[in-house]
């Protein structure tokens, strides 16, 4: 197929949303197995004319179109930070390694040290790695981007399968999802890759089979009210007015936002031991 | 310290890999990003490919073994695809031009090494692979980090590779690296399963695990399971003995 890419611009010019699009037919991880139509890899650039943050850096089937779509908004000495979100998943990980040879890295954020141990997928006796310089964090911590007192939050997730951490943007009032809030594929490539304010995105049973049928199988009977409480936490602490995921369509605007997170919250509390009991879930169950 | 592996945990499996130092607490402790090699008549399969940066170690390790002159490694399995089990992929390939064939759930390889799209054979529970006098099967993952996740058994010797199943660091300063559970005498085992559980298998903190080791133990059974080689953890080869020791680690670990 002809690959279908778009850079989504949020919050004048603030965000870049670098929006690579595949398709789903069972064999992406992120996505309950009987999903079909597409989704996108989100990698998303926060932008100063004096520096820039990167979260993910995307598929390697994705390398060439996502080092042109960055070449098409930072200028080569722009100083560069990467945070992966996941330290172990292909789609966060998976061109750092080609990004950093290609643009001014300066640093890749990391909760271990030695970061490039982490990211090179590629380096042989013929074929060299870039090492590239890792600054640890301590989560939760800030970040700062360029020299003008932009600064980011950046937290350990409040529910994940395998270690995430979530960014909150103060200045853009975004929130990094990663993999939650990442149920919106479309049935066409073209999409819609963003969801705006007047169009209905949610549903309670749809959500709840994405989430059962993905990552969050062991939900259905688990203890799931300190889950409910640290997702609680992150929306009195901060205004999220735009939710940006790691794959699928951005949810945008404040009434969406909410809803998503009403109806998270809800799925939660219904699939509490106290409302659900807990059994054993076989890998392949779908429901 | 050398690195103690590779080292035959039994006739024709071998543990590969080397030791990854964990922080935690204040204390320093190590655990493994292990791969399998294992040997049969006709072809040799690996299992796991360890840690992106454990490639040149393993890759070593993997040439340093003899193999029988008819037993080409012409297999990998991966139990699931996070970093530290796959990220060799590529490489190995590569490396192995006898390589023909990446088996496991393979979902996501053709986004991340589209180059060896034609390489991947996806599997099913109940799926085998022959290698001539032995047969890994596929079985059902009980503990599992992705919904992709699959196990994989050694028929001939009854070895279960549980991927991120039975995930323990162990202690360095106590001479743990390279030896088995049973022959880490101070490995206290229910504090490292705990720690690990609390470090990176989030969601065993918010269920009952005594419902997924029930289920782990008729898997065993069914399977007739002698020796466990997790990817993380030290290999146990007393289950009656270790096992109750991880119950109990896994269901300490609370959010």
């Amino acid at each position: 197929m002809d690959h279908y890419q778009n850079i989504t611009e949020l919050s004048d010019g603030k965000i870049f949303a670098l929006q690579n699009i595949f398709p789903l037919d069972g064999r992406v991880s992120a996505y309950p197995s009987s999903t079909v139509g597409y989704s996108c890899s989100n990698c998303y650039l926060l932008y100063e004319n004096d520096g820039a943050l990167l979260l993910d850096t995307g598929y390697s089937s994705h390398e060439d179109i996502i080092l042109q779509q960055l070449s098409s908004i930072l200028e080569p000495n722009t100083p560069l930070s990467i945070f992966p979100l996941r330290i172990n998943e292909f789609m966060s990980v998976g061109n750092a390694m080609a990004i950093s040879k290609e643009f001014n890295v300066v640093q890749c954020y990391s909760h271990v040290p030695d970061m490039s141990f982490w990211l090179d997928f590629e380096t042989t006796e013929s074929k060299k790695a870039k090492l590239i310089p890792t600054t640890v964090l301590k989560f939760p911590s800030k970040i700062e981007i360029g020299e003008k007192n932009r600064i980011v939050d950046a937290f350990g997730a409040p529910i994940q399968l395998i270690a995430t951490r979530w960014v909150y943007d103060e200045t853009t009032k975004t929130l990094f999802s990663s993999d939650t809030f990442a149920q919106y594929s479309q049935k066409n490539a073209q999409g819609p890759w963003i969801i705006e304010e007047n169009k209905k995105s949610n549903n309670y049973n749809f959500t709840k089979s994405f989430l059962l049928n993905s990552r969050y199988w062991w939900l259905e009977g688990a203890n799931t009210l300190p889950l409910i409480k640290d997702i609680n936490e992150i929306f009195k602490n901060f205004e999220v007015q735009t939710i940006a995921p790691g794959y699928g369509s951005i949810i945008n605007g404040k009434k969406l936002v909410n809803e998503e997170f009403s109806t998270l919250k809800q799925i939660l509390e219904d699939m509490d031991q106290e409302k659900t009991d807990p059994s054993y879930i076989h890998r392949d169950i779908e429901r | 310290m050398k690195n103690p592996l590779p080292r035959e945990i039994v006739p024709g499996v071998f543990w590969l890999g080397q030791c990854l130092e964990q922080h935690f607490q204040g204390k320093v402790y190590h655990a493994y990003n292990a791969a399998f090699l294992i040997i049969g008549s006709e072809s040799s399969l690996l299992v796991e490919t360890g840690h992106p940066g454990d490639f040149a170690e393993i890759n070593r390790q993997v040439k340093d073994i003899v193999l029988p002159k008819e037993s080409k490694i012409e297999h990998l399995f991966i139990t699931h695809q996070e970093t530290p089990h796959s990220g060799g992929l590529g490489r190995f390939l590569e490396e192995y031009s006898d390589l023909k064939t990446i088996y496991g759930d393979t979902s996501d390889y053709h986004l991340a090494f589209p180059e060896h799209l034609e390489k991947l054979r996806h599997m099913k529970i109940g799926d085998s692979i022959n290698l001539g006098d032995r047969d890994f099967t596929v079985v059902e993952p009980v503990i599992r980090d992705m919904r992709t996740t699959l196990w994989g058994v050694d028929m001939k010797e009854r070895v279960l590779f549980p991927g991120d199943g039975f995930a323990y660091s162990h202690y360095h300063w106590d001479g743990h690296c390279g030896k088995t559970a049973e022959e880490a005498e101070s490995l206290d085992l229910i504090d490292v399963s705990a720690v690990f559980a609390e470090r990176a298998l989030f969601w065993t903190k918010y269920v009952d695990m005594n419902i997924y080791v029930d289920r782990l133990e008729e898997v065993i059974e069914e399977f007739d399971i002698k020796v466990i080689a997790p990817t993380h953890g030290l290999p146990i080869k007393n289950i009656s003995q270790t096992l109750p020791k991880i119950r109990k680690g896994l269901v300490a670990a609370k959010a």
